[in-house]
């Protein structure tokens, strides 16, 4: 029997396999082969891609050379947003490998946030964990943590290491025995349709009659367009690391197990495919 | 300790509905854009900076969102030249008061960073909420104590808000504490801003 604890690894070690190819009008000495990498699902593009970035650089001139950036089909991607989350709303229903393609010039500035360097990544990291515990535990939990712990939750995620991670990450995952979940569900709904870049709202764990509520339950509340079914066929699909949760599922538990590292569930609504 | 005072949103909503019936008044520009989920006040202005033989002008962007995660303000902010080149940090960095700098340096309870606007999903740059509790609690007891009727957003932006290049007139101070029971009115000055 499955325990519950697996789920944390299968969602940590998640991999998307794929392939890099230097955008056609970048200027190179020779030319550049397609790199290929498996990218983890719960990091982030600027965060492991530094062997993309040294192998097109050796065929490039330095200066030729400014910021990396990253795109799928014509979309800069945000290296801000996890990568799984990425494919899962841009890519999930088309065929593998990932194919991204990769930019050192005309960085993109009304699209993309600027990554000078790892520093940045951390900083964006640790905000989202901050928030994310404002909403679960007014920001009791992490804020009673040391520095240390801080940067061993960080340590954990670029240097993949499961163990050290939820050495620390587990004591956010608690709440007091008096409740029954935490204060609010820290979530972020994605719709690649939509202007607004995602849903956030305030949203408790548990009714006031005590029943435990769940992703159905969130969806009708904050999303209710994207259950809805016309003629009882399922327009969309519920995404959250690659698969669909029941929508019976309770968001407590969703929260405690499908969360990325920061501690935030990133849901994706995309068209239910035709095939 | 004092009950940390977090801003609820129907609070948020009144205290901007008296900042903006002022900037009408005085022509500040100020508008409030209410969509079914949003709560922001917008401002756009331009200035012109340099020397006259090599002058600028600079289109800033100031936007004042409700965070639901904090329950509290957050001042969201860009700027560009005209022919549409944003300005960096650096850039931003280098036109802050020389005042202000130092303050930031020592007490960075106004990190500036680069982060995505949650409703347009564009780069703006944003001075970090998680400290706002702090120094607008005790703002607010001193109010209180002292009988001072404050509006929150008028208070919150005239502190965050040079740090950034946002100065507002003094008149707003005046006009939001017209319900005074002392007849002295409390005015936001520079020298405020070390509370």
């Amino acid at each position: 029997m499955t325990d519950d604890k697996d789920v944390l690894r299968d969602v940590w070690f998640g991999r998307i396999p794929t392939c890099f190819t230097l955008y056609q009008d970048e200027i190179t000495e020779r030319e550049a082969e397609p790199y290929y990498l498996l990218l983890p699902r719960v990091s982030y593009l600027t965060l492991v891609t530094d062997k993309v970035k040294k192998h097109f650089q050796k065929v490039m001139r330095q200066e030729d050379i400014s910021e990396i950036w990253f795109e799928y089909e014509g979309t800069p991607l945000k290296w801000h947003y996890p990568i799984g989350l990425l494919f899962d709303l841009l890519a999930s229903n088309t065929a593998l490998p990932w194919n991204i393609t990769v930019h050192f010039k005309s960085f993109p500035e009304k699209d993309l946030l600027h990554c000078p360097s790892k520093d940045t990544i951390e900083a964006h990291f640790m905000s989202c964990m901050k928030e994310a515990d404002a909403l679960k535990h007014k920001s009791q939990v992490i804020n009673e943590m040391q520095k240390k712990d801080h940067k061993q939750l960080w340590m954990g995620l670029q240097n993949d290491k499961f163990d050290q991670f939820w050495a620390i990450n587990r004591k956010l995952m608690e709440y007091p025995a008096e409740d029954n979940g935490f204060r609010y569900i820290p979530f972020r709904i994605y719709q690649a349709t939509t202007e607004r870049p995602f849903i956030q709202k305030l949203f408790r764990p548990v009714a006031a009659d005590g029943q435990l509520h769940t992703l159905g339950d969130l969806l009708k509340e904050v999303c209710p367009s994207a259950i809805t079914t016309e003629d009882g066929v399922k327009k969309n699909q519920i995404m959250i690391h690659g698969i669909e949760p029941m929508l019976e599922t309770p968001l407590q538990w969703l929260s405690e197990h499908l969360s990325y590292p920061d501690n935030f569930l990133h849901i994706s609504i995309i068209p239910q495919p035709t095939d | 300790m004092a009950e940390n005072e977090f801003l609820e949103e129907k609070t948020f909503k009144q205290h901007c509905a008296k900042f903006i019936k002022h900037s009408e008044e005085i022509g500040d520009g100020w508008e409030w854009r209410n969509s079914k989920d949003d709560l922001e006040l917008f401002s756009d202005d331009s200035e012109v900076v340099g020397p006259a033989a090599a002058s600028e002008v600079i289109r800033y962007e100031y936007h004042v969102l409700y965070s639901y995660s904090y329950g509290v303000p957050v001042l969201y902010f860009r700027a560009s030249f005209l022919d549409g080149r944003p300005l960096t940090l650096k850039e931003i960095w280098d036109g802050v008061h020389q005042f202000y700098k130092a303050h930031l340096l020592q007490e960075p309870w106004s990190t500036i960073t680069q982060q995505e606007h949650p409703i347009l999903g564009q780069p703006f740059f944003v001075l970090h909420p998680c400290k706002t509790n702090e120094f607008m609690t005790s703002l607010l007891e001193n109010s209180e104590k002292d009988n001072r009727n404050i509006n929150y957003i008028t208070s919150w932006l005239s502190i965050v808000g040079p740090v950034v290049g946002l100065n507002l007139p003094l008149s707003y101070a005046k006009a939001m504490s017209q319900h005074d029971a002392k007849p002295d009115c409390y005015q936001v000055s520079e020298s405020n801003l070390t509370c």
